[in-house]
């Protein structure tokens, strides 16, 4: 796992903007999800799997986003996924901001891969300085570094934001296509010119991908590399006893009202036996559980998502300090050196999700 | 580092009273908090003679309190023959509580704030407060700030299509940040430091059996009043063995992994885990001029105290481990070893509370890494350990705990005095929720 995350934060780390071959579009305004989901479900249809994805070279820029009217809608976020109230704007919730602009990148019809039944991977977001309510950013989205997996294409989808010019927070989330191929198995370079590229190509080929999409069953186990020992769950520190009502609530603060986790008739119709937590709610309560205090001002969360948490479902969960986890690359000893995070379904071996809060 | 103690006079201990203990949803059904710690004040007043007598101050708490229950102590003071002049108030520290508002007062007695005072607490399961949810709370709330009726409707319209909202909300042992149980949190614990259920079983087995002994020797005559057709603990089994302790099946622990990704045994029951009880008690305290002008007993002097808390969130520590912190700390401001020590009376939460506390002063490692020792602290002596019986057998109402334990140890360490003409010490340790540890020193006085 700490290997994992390790080849992420190497990839991730030294980048940022977009690359520069991509031109800007600027939009007025952050364009309704609601919207955009109807216009991705029926891009779908026509995207089909193919070899070769070309990924748009497009960053979307909305100028000026005026953050003072959020308060009440902040409040409602905190309270879903276990944050204080407070007027400074949680890293998930600045991924919620930035979301619907990625989600246009995603559904143009020039991006070739299809919205629905993509599969999210991981999740890294930092935040460089704290955003308060009233704060005014500009936001940026755009799609990068399309790659082999195992199973399809993953492709970046990142999101920044500044405040008065100075970077704020970016995000970077991977998403899986299955089906889909890239050229030579790997990321083209006229599509993928990052400082890193090297390095991480060189992760890429040996790493271990996880499966993140529990309808496609045929391909757990089976789909392993035979090498791969079984997780073995760390002791517990808590316990998440999620209700059916989660998923609406999340979906109503997150704006992401995927049918998966509205409903169980909405999950059945995609082949999930019950609704499926956000994946992006269990990464932000254990963002919350570490809390504003102990991640600082400025901090990277990371989430890497495996088995989808059933609802209603109980989730075991290990917040530990990285030194304690035995995470080799921690700073430093005791709360000072972050914290990783360990869920799986409670009792079991079923992993769902792990990552990392580390101070910056 | 004895010298870092400014000199004050000393705080003595009196003498205590409590009712006994009773099961949840047994005897003490429809009693409340102020009742029960009413009635062990009282109990305590009738034994030292203190009707009209204008003390101190009056401090102890109730952990799990009805809203009504603000100003219980105060209360509790208004409705007893104590003289309405003596001042009280409220504090909590979870199962903290009872130790910490002894430490209070002494704190008042030693300063020359105060003359005298009594340290107690209460907690009831039978009669805890039931609360509703927050989402309906909040409707209700929007409601009663409405200034229309038409406003006040709108606040509770939500209500109607939410009929889950109605569901009372029951308190539980559940850590908040947390959400595991005080005992999955104890059972994680367990495993970490591979604490058997034999060793567990047998702590319980000598609570019961050392409890019982000193009920039949009188030991508890002087400590306890009465109460609603209850004269003796009811949670104890004078008669349970070995054999019946290990038929229990397991109640906490279950689908841990270890390390190799075998499941780790679970090996805590509903005999080795203390039960959920009613209860009250109260202590007297005094200066040591109070108690002779009053002619009153002076059994010991409450020499000093010591907190800690624990990470136990990101599951650095144990929940209950606070105390293993505490104890060499204030054992080491008063130079002494734990084989100064005559009588450790360690709060049973869990019997395994008990034993990772010990194996954690016995572990090198843990010592100088956890506690910032030079080695390991020390070996307890089994045979001084909760000698007269402790939780698992008498039970734990919650706030009630640290008044039982306080009249006890001074009772035991008076006559270990009197019997070899010797100073005995007694220490004292209670964990608590939140990663909390309260811990003190008695002595002969």
């Amino acid at each position: 796992m700490t290997a994992v995350v390790g080849a992420d934060e190497v990839r991730s780390a030294p980048r940022a903007g977009a690359p520069s071959s991509y031109t800007v579009t600027d939009l007025g305004v952050v364009p309704p999800l609601g919207g955009l989901y109807v216009k991705g479900a029926m891009g779908s249809v026509t995207k089909r799997p193919r070899a070769g994805v070309v990924l748009p070279r497009v960053v979307y820029r909305v100028a000026d986003v005026d953050t003072t009217g959020v308060a009440a809608h902040l409040a409602d976020y905190q309270g879903v996924v276990g944050e204080p109230v407070s007027d400074v704007l949680p890293a998930g919730f600045l991924h919620v901001l930035t979301f619907p602009l990625a989600t246009a990148v995603m559904v143009r019809p020039d991006f070739p891969l299809g919205l629905l039944g993509m599969v999210h991977l991981r999740n890294t977001a930092r935040v460089f300085r704290p955003v308060g309510v009233g704060d005014r950013l500009e936001i940026r989205a755009w799609a990068e570094h399309a790659r082999a997996h195992r199973r399809g294409v993953q492709v970046d989808l990142v999101a920044e934001a500044f405040a008065g010019g100075v970077p704020v927070y970016r995000g970077v989330s991977t998403y899986l296509a299955k089906g889909f191929s890239v050229r030579d198995g790997a990321s083209t370079p006229s599509e993928w010119a990052g400082p890193d590229r090297a390095a991480s190509e060189g992760a890429l080929p040996g790493r271990e991908v996880p499966d993140g999409a529990m309808p496609d069953r045929a391909a757990d186990g089976a789909g392993r590399p035979a090498s791969r020992a079984p997780w073995v769950p760390p002791l517990p520190t808590a316990r998440w006893r999620l209700p059916r009502s989660i998923g609406p609530e999340y979906g109503a603060v997150s704006g992401d009202r995927n049918p998966i986790h509205m409903s169980a008739l909405g999950a059945k119709a995609f082949g999930f036996p019950r609704a499926i937590a956000h994946g992006m709610y269990t990464a932000a309560r254990a963002l919350a559980e570490v809390g504003p205090a102990r991640r600082g001002d400025a901090y990277e969360w990371t989430a890497e998502f495996f088995k989808p948490v059933l609802l209603p479902g109980s989730v075991d969960v290990a917040i530990r300090y990285a030194s304690d986890a035995g995470a080799g690359a921690a700073p430093a000893v005791g709360p000072e050196g972050g914290f990783v995070y360990d869920a799986w379904r409670a009792g079991r071996t079923t992993r769902h999700l792990t990552g990392t809060v580390t101070p910056l | 580092m004895a010298s870092s103690i400014p000199t004050t006079r000393e705080a003595v201990i009196i003498g205590g009273n409590r009712i006994p203990f009773a099961r949840a949803g047994k005897k003490y059904v429809r009693t409340s908090n102020q009742d029960m710690f009413t009635a062990a004040l009282e109990g305590l007043v009738a034994r030292f003679g203190l009707q009209g007598e204008l003390l101190g101050e009056v401090v102890g708490g109730a952990v799990l309190k009805n809203s009504r229950d603000f100003n219980l102590i105060r209360e509790s003071v208004l409705g007893s023959s104590l003289a309405p002049a003596t001042p009280a108030y409220d504090l909590q520290q979870a199962c903290g509580t009872g130790l910490e508002a002894a430490i209070a007062v002494t704190n008042k007695i030693k300063l020359g704030q105060i003359e005298s005072a009594v340290a107690g607490g209460t907690d009831t399961i039978s009669d805890a407060p039931i609360a509703v949810g927050d989402k309906l709370r909040r409707a209700l709330l929007q409601a009663n700030h409405a200034r229309s009726t038409g406003d006040r409707i709108k606040a509770l319209l939500p209500v109607l299509g939410h009929p889950k909202w109605l569901a009372p909300e029951t308190p539980d042992t559940g850590e908040p940040r947390t959400g595991l149980s005080m005992g999955e949190h104890q059972a994680i614990t367990t495993a970490k430091w591979g604490i058997t259920r034999e060793a567990q079983d047998e702590i319980a087995l000598r609570s019961h059996q050392n409890l019982y002994r000193a009920w039949e020797e009188g030991f508890f005559d002087d400590l306890v009043t009465p109460f609603r057709g209850l004269s003796r603990d009811d949670n104890l089994r004078g008669d349970t063995s070995a054999e019946k302790l290990a038929k229990l099946k397991p109640v906490f622990g279950r689908g841990l992994t270890g390390d190799d990704g075998a499941p780790l045994p679970a090996t805590m029951t509903a005999g080795n885990s203390t039960p959920l009880t009613d209860g009250a008690s109260a202590v007297l305290f005094g200066s040591r001029d109070w108690a002779e002008e009053r002619n009153l007993p002076v059994l010991a002097k409450f020499v000093d105290a010591e907190t800690a808390g624990v990470d136990f969130v990101h599951g650095h520590e144990g929940l209950l481990m606070a105390p293993a912190a505490a104890v060499p700390r204030l054992l080491a401001r008063h130079g002494l070893t734990l084989e100064d020590i005559d009588f450790f009376e360690i709060h049973e939460a869990f019997a395994a509370t008990v034993l990772t506390t010990l194996a954690a002063w016995e572990d090198e490692d843990y010592c100088r890494d956890e506690l910032g020792l030079p080695g390991a602290f020390g070996k307890v002596d089994r045979s001084r350990l909760n000698v007269n019986g402790s939780s698992l057998a008498a039970g734990h109402p919650f706030a009630a705990t640290g008044g039982r334990i306080v009249a006890t140890a001074a009772k035991l360490v008076h006559a270990k005095a009197a019997e070899t003409g010797k100073p005995a010490r007694a220490l004292i340790s209670v964990c608590a929720a939140g990663g909390l540890g309260v811990t003190a020193l008695v002595e002969s006085a």
